[in-house]
């Protein structure tokens, strides 16, 4: 049981559909207040989306910001045919895969902070050795394994891992933001997965 | 699928740690407004003091994505500035060219043109005969200061003067 899965398992319709194409008809007339909610709504799963892709906080920062502006630039082209959501994460996610592109050669991780309950996560706890005594230093070298290992993949698989897992966004939406089908996000995610546990067997032992 | 995912279970359980990695404290309380100021300041995503139409700024987009471009068109400017310096250096060869090809080259004069069979004189005259159609009535100048017998000086006086 993982304790703390605050964006991972949220589903990303949670908030009231309604309202939301109401603020969404309100922005496309140029109502700042409305996009401003939008903004608010979705900042933390772009943000996170972005980072988890990046493993740098100053590129999500930027990503994330430029995201929700060439939304807002763009949203007279959104049809409705998906919903706001997805279109952003679109966005989104196209943006940090052009960005990650040009920055092909230069991987500088800038790693945020563990919150206070990944110290009491029991899972991840056993995952680092018991006779480790500086448990804090420990999980902070896990994280940087994890991340290098994360940035070893290719971006599709990346993204895929990082919407399913960490995210936690089902097959279905995954493939409607990577505009493909389910069986290719089913395959990237176990390549994907396949690979991370290469790179990773020193923590997660024999399966 | 569900035996696949329990033997990622120990992988899933890992890669829920990145979910406890926070941005810093207040982080999302001031990103609305960055977002929002941005937008009201009219701000694209094209590069700070890049203006210009799309194209152009998709120009410079591809020298950020490719290095090795900017080098390339880089060295085709070089190539092309040094060729337009070696070529603006010609135009006077070129005209020594020209005419000393026009010099060498018979020239069908008015006179021949009467006169179908070449006489000795008009050799002697600076008059050539040329397989050219173009008619002249005064000689090719001489490029050697020589004073040509038939070129007159012309002036011109403006009415009033």
């Amino acid at each position: 049981m993982i304790m703390a899965e605050p964006a991972a398992r949220q589903n990303p319709e949670t908030p009231a559909p309604v309202d939301e194409e109401a603020l969404v008809r309100r922005a496309r007339r140029g109502d700042l207040e409305a996009y401003d909610e939008l903004v608010q709504r979705y900042q933390e799963r772009i943000y996170a989306t972005i980072y988890h892709m990046t493993s740098n906080h100053e590129d999500a920062n930027d990503m994330a910001q430029e995201s929700f502006i060439k939304a807002f630039q763009a949203l007279k082209t959104f049809k409705g045919g998906s919903s706001f959501y997805t279109w952003l994460y679109r966005i989104a996610v196209n943006k940090t895969i052009n960005f990650l592109k040009q920055r092909k050669n230069r991987t500088h991780m800038s790693l945020n902070d563990l919150d206070f309950n990944a110290e009491h996560d029991p899972d991840l706890m056993a995952l680092i050795s018991d006779k480790t005594p500086r448990r804090d230093a420990a999980l902070a070298e896990l994280q940087e394994k994890l991340n290098a290992a994360l940035l070893k993949l290719s971006e599709p698989h990346r993204l895929v891992v990082v919407l399913h897992d960490v995210q936690g966004l089902s097959h279905d939406e995954i493939a409607k933001i990577m505009e493909c089908n389910i069986g290719t996000v089913r395959s990237r995610l176990f390549y994907a997965r396949q690979q991370l546990q290469g790179y990773l067997s020193d923590y997660l032992g024999p399966t | 699928m569900n035996e696949s995912e329990n033997n990622f279970e120990p992988l899933r359980r890992l890669l829920a740690l990145k979910r406890h990695e926070i941005p810093p404290p207040g982080y999302f309380n001031n990103f609305p407004g960055r977002v929002m100021s941005r937008i009201r300041a009219g701000e694209t995503d094209a590069p700070q003091g890049i203006t210009g139409p799309s194209w152009l700024l998709k120009f410079f987009q591809v020298f950020e994505a490719k290095p090795a471009f900017v080098g390339t068109f880089a060295s085709s400017l070089c190539l092309l500035l040094l060729f337009g310096i070696v070529y603006a250096e010609r135009p006077d060869a070129a005209a020594k060219t020209t005419l000393l090809a026009s010099l060498t080259q018979p020239v069908l004069t008015l006179a021949d043109a009467t006169a179908p069979v070449l006489s000795p004189s008009s050799e002697q005259t600076g008059l050539m005969v040329s397989t050219n159609p173009v008619l002249s009535l005064q000689p090719v100048a001489s490029l050697f200061g020589q004073q040509n017998p038939l070129a007159q000086p012309v002036s011109f006086s403006l009415p009033g003067n």
